[in-house]
């Protein structure tokens, strides 16, 4: 039974499709660990719980994939980005068009506009949007300032508001006009829907269809000083959907931090398996060779260190340390080692009493050398499958710890977090399922992986289990 | 060894284990717990000095000299004037005697702000959600996994061999999440957490109903996530159990196979699922804290979950206490247990 060598068991390992499969999960975890900063973007990674980073970036909040079209049948707006680089006329305004081409079924949840300049002096923009109905919405922009750095959020403008409802009112009934400015509904109703809606009673609720087409923002800009120029003018339309997985409520794109949290996910779980599994091994085949009152005390130790529930313990030391990746991985390998040790120990009993260790005694070799030379390596190959076994547990018990801890967690991006956040801004009550589920499915695939490629080495090393 | 001195044993083992990790942990929240006391100390004293018309007629001067002797009596009384390593002790020895004093913002339902109170209040809660999943899941799962492995290579056998890799990576609180998300908040057929509505209803019945109608949710979620994974382990153990000599003994004397499984096979097979039903009890006290957190389930580990987040330490080192205390608890009624079960382990106590 124990014989078989590495390459054995890797030829053997290539029969089993489940084992495959198990390294085809571990190669697009891999990809996405090592590939981070190709696939998203590496600022974005680094900066993950920097808010005013991801404010800076004008994502829509809390909107879903750009592919849930698919799934529903109902287009979702995606999110554009329009740069202009304005010329003064000659009466020294500046005046362009921004037309938008609205043709889906779920409108877009907001508009920024950022300009950005050269000024001295307060400068005065206005936008008046012109519909496809042919109806105008005047003044929707009316803005003096002399920020050169200028950005304006149509959604959270006052002005563009009351334009908004001001206009929509004419075609509203009064039992909704009532509704709306009686009922405390004026400072929370959608604009941006309204906006986009087909003139007609219900409008200010929301009632009336979308309405498509061409949407043309007509921008004027007036610097009070004559050299004062307006250099950049971006124009973001946040679509109703974003990117691959979609953004949370903070305007933070999820796909960056399922890319990334591949890596703390991947270090960790073999990083702990794979040392505590060799300090088991070592611990156990020790215990058993040496034996007498040496492996009592080794086996009181490890029954000890085996009773400490580990998630309260964990939450205390983390709570008290605020802890890093590595913290948390040496707490980890401190409570986790002991799991093998008595499997390996009874594997080494049965080897110790073998005719060739009795040899090896009486020729004299040191009990290192017997158990590094000639114990250790008949027991290795079958710590692999433990090592795999014990991934998924290390994974899982981080998410778990990180999904706990939240902001007194990790500082790294960790899939348990990310959750953790899901948690506190009650995502699954609001029903944004693409915060949960890809989290989730990432820790279930790493976890799996290692499951599969376990199972696989299992049955290569204990062929009673192939029937 | 006899059998009771090998009991005797085992009870002192599992005392000391208890004691060392009550300690460990008794470090590590020195600090918090002793600023605690230092805290209670304070307002007690402006109690007893500051806000007390006996010492109205005192100079401030006077009053604050009284103050002083009075914290300095206090703090000699509760041992923070010792060294270290008695400190510490105190704390350990405060906790084995189930002394954990008051919690800080914590109240149970009552309005007891005793560490005690509040732990016991949530002791029955987790017992009826953890120990109702644990049952069932086992029941399901060694009934399926009995199937699976008379029949092996069936379609049973192979969908329940999958389902069990697929849930042994899953997170629970994960699948909770989900299942929040797709019966409270798609198809609203079950509360979205909880354990009673609010308010509670005031008829006895009626509140039963309510609660179970609340325990329904996160008890699916259990089950749905640990059965595959007993069903694997039974029939790996009884497959393991159906090639020894005794059950090709017991088919050449032509017994009926429905006889084999449940009068050999199933008692040959049960020390290591014992074992299992036993450390699925103890995994279920740890892994709860994150599945009560998401179900908002009020047992022992929301309130461990709750007690960490606003910093309440002694509530923190009594529920510490109590977990490891069940947690040792289950190892040596394991230890008893198999010495029942497993004759191996009998011989091995007399060796």
């Amino acid at each position: 039974m124990y014989g078989m060598g590495i390459k054995d068991i890797i030829q053997e390992f290539f029969r089993f499709k489940s084992g495959l499969f198990g390294l085809f999960l571990l190669f697009i975890i891999v990809g996405m660990a090592v590939g981070a900063p190709i696939i998203s973007s590496e600022e974005a990674g680094y900066r993950w719980y920097d808010i005013e980073y991801w404010t800076e970036l004008d994502l829509p909040k809390g909107v879903p994939p750009q592919w849930v079209g698919l799934l529903t049948g109902v287009s979702y707006s995606p999110t554009e980005r329009d740069v202009i680089y304005p010329e003064k006329n000659q009466f020294g305004f500046y005046q362009f068009n921004i037309t938008y081409d609205f043709n889906y079924d779920v409108p877009p949840t907001n508009i920024i506009i950022r300009v950005y300049g050269n000024v001295s002096k307060r400068y005065l923009m206005t936008v008046d949007l012109i519909r496809p109905d042919g109806l105008v919405i005047e003044r929707l922009v009316d803005k003096q300032t002399n920020n050169p750095e200028y950005r304006l959020s149509v959604k959270a403008d006052d002005g563009a508001r009351s334009r908004i409802l001001s206009f929509a009112k004419e075609f509203e009934s009064e039992v909704n006009i009532n509704k709306v400015f009686g009922g405390g509904l004026e400072k929370v109703v959608n604009i941006i829907r309204i906006m986009f809606s087909q003139t007609g009673e219900g409008m200010m609720l929301e009632k009336t269809p979308v309405l498509k087409g061409k949407y043309t923002f007509q921008f004027t800009i007036y610097t009070t000083s004559p050299q004062d120029t307006i250099n950049e003018i971006i124009f973001i339309v946040n679509g109703a959907s974003y990117g691959v997985f979609g953004t949370d409520v903070l305007g933070r794109d999820i796909f960056v931090g399922i890319v990334w949290g591949a890596r703390v996910a991947l270090i960790l779980g073999l990083v702990v398996a794979i040392v505590s599994v060799l300090i088991g091994v070592v611990y156990g085949t020790v215990s058993a060779y040496v034996g007498g009152w040496t492996d009592e005390i080794l086996q009181r130790i490890q029954e000890f260190v085996i009773s400490i529930p580990l998630l309260p313990l964990l939450l205390i030391l983390a709570y008290t340390f605020q802890p890093t990746i590595w913290n948390l991985i040496i707490l980890l390998i401190v409570f986790s080692w002991p799991g093998p040790v008595k499997t390996i120990r009874s594997m080494a009993l049965q080897i110790r009493e073998q005719l060739y260790i009795t040899a090896a005694k009486a020729i004299g070799a040191s009990t290192s050398r017997i158990v590094l030379r000639y114990i250790l390596p008949q027991i290795l190959p079958y710590t692999f499958a433990l090592v795999a076994f014990s991934v998924p547990g290390a994974i899982l018990t981080e998410a778990g710890v990180s999904f706990l801890l939240g902001a007194q967690g990790t500082l790294e991006i960790t899939w348990g977090r990310i959750l953790s956040d899901a948690e506190r801004y009650s995502a699954v009550l609001t029903g944004m399922w693409w915060w949960v589920i890809p989290p989730g499915i990432m820790i279930a695939i790493s976890g799996l992986a290692f499951v599969f490629i376990g199972t696989a080495l299992d049955r290569v090393l204990n062929p009673r289990l192939l029937r | 060894m006899g059998a009771a001195s090998y009991a005797v044993f085992r009870v002192a083992n599992a005392i000391v284990i208890l004691f060392l990790v009550i300690l460990i942990t008794a470090v590590i929240m020195n600090k918090y717990m002793e600023d605690t006391i230092l805290a209670e100390i304070r307002e007690r004293v402006a109690n007893e000095v500051f806000r007390n018309p006996k010492y109205i007629n005192l100079s401030p001067e006077e009053k604050q000299e009284l103050a002083e002797n009075l914290t300095q009596y206090y703090i000699r009384l509760r041992g923070l004037d010792q060294p270290y390593v008695i400190r510490v002790l105190y704390r350990a020895v405060d906790a084995m005697t189930l002394n954990f004093g008051n919690a800080q913002t914590i109240k149970s339902a009552s309005g007891s702000t005793n560490v005690a109170d509040i732990v016991l209040e949530a002791l029955p809660r987790t017992v009826l959600l953890f120990t109702t999943g644990t049952i069932i899941t086992i029941i399901v799962g060694i009934l399926l996994g009995l199937k699976a492995a008379t029949n092996v290579a069936s379609l049973l056998d192979r969908a329940i061999s999958t389902f069990a890799m697929f849930t042994y990576a899953l997170p629970m609180w994960w699948v909770g999440m989900l299942f929040i998300f797709y019966f409270s908040y798609v198809f609203e057929i079950f509360p979205s957490g909880g354990m009673v509505s609010i308010p509670p209803p005031e008829d006895p019945v009626q509140y039963a109903l309510d609660v179970m109608y609340h325990l329904a949710l996160p008890l699916i979620t259990f089950v749905f996530v640990n059965f595959g994974g007993w069903s694997y382990a039974t029939r790996s153990i009884v497959l393991n159990v159906l090639t020894e000599d005794f059950v090709n003994t017991a088919r050449a004397k032509g017994l009926p196979e429905r006889k084999i499984l449940y009068g050999h096979v199933l008692r040959s097979a049960s020390p290591p699922i014992v074992t299992s039903t036993t450390l699925a009890i103890l995994g279920s006290i740890g892994g709860a804290i994150i599945t009560e957190a998401v179900f908002n389930w009020p047992g022992l580990g929301r309130l461990f979950y709750v007690a960490i987040l606003n910093g309440d330490m002694p509530v923190v080192l009594g529920l510490t206490y109590i977990s490891t205390f069940l947690y040792v608890f289950a190892v040596l009624i394991l230890d008893f247990v198999y010495m029942i079960l497993d004759p191996r382990v009998r011989v091995g106590i007399r060796r």
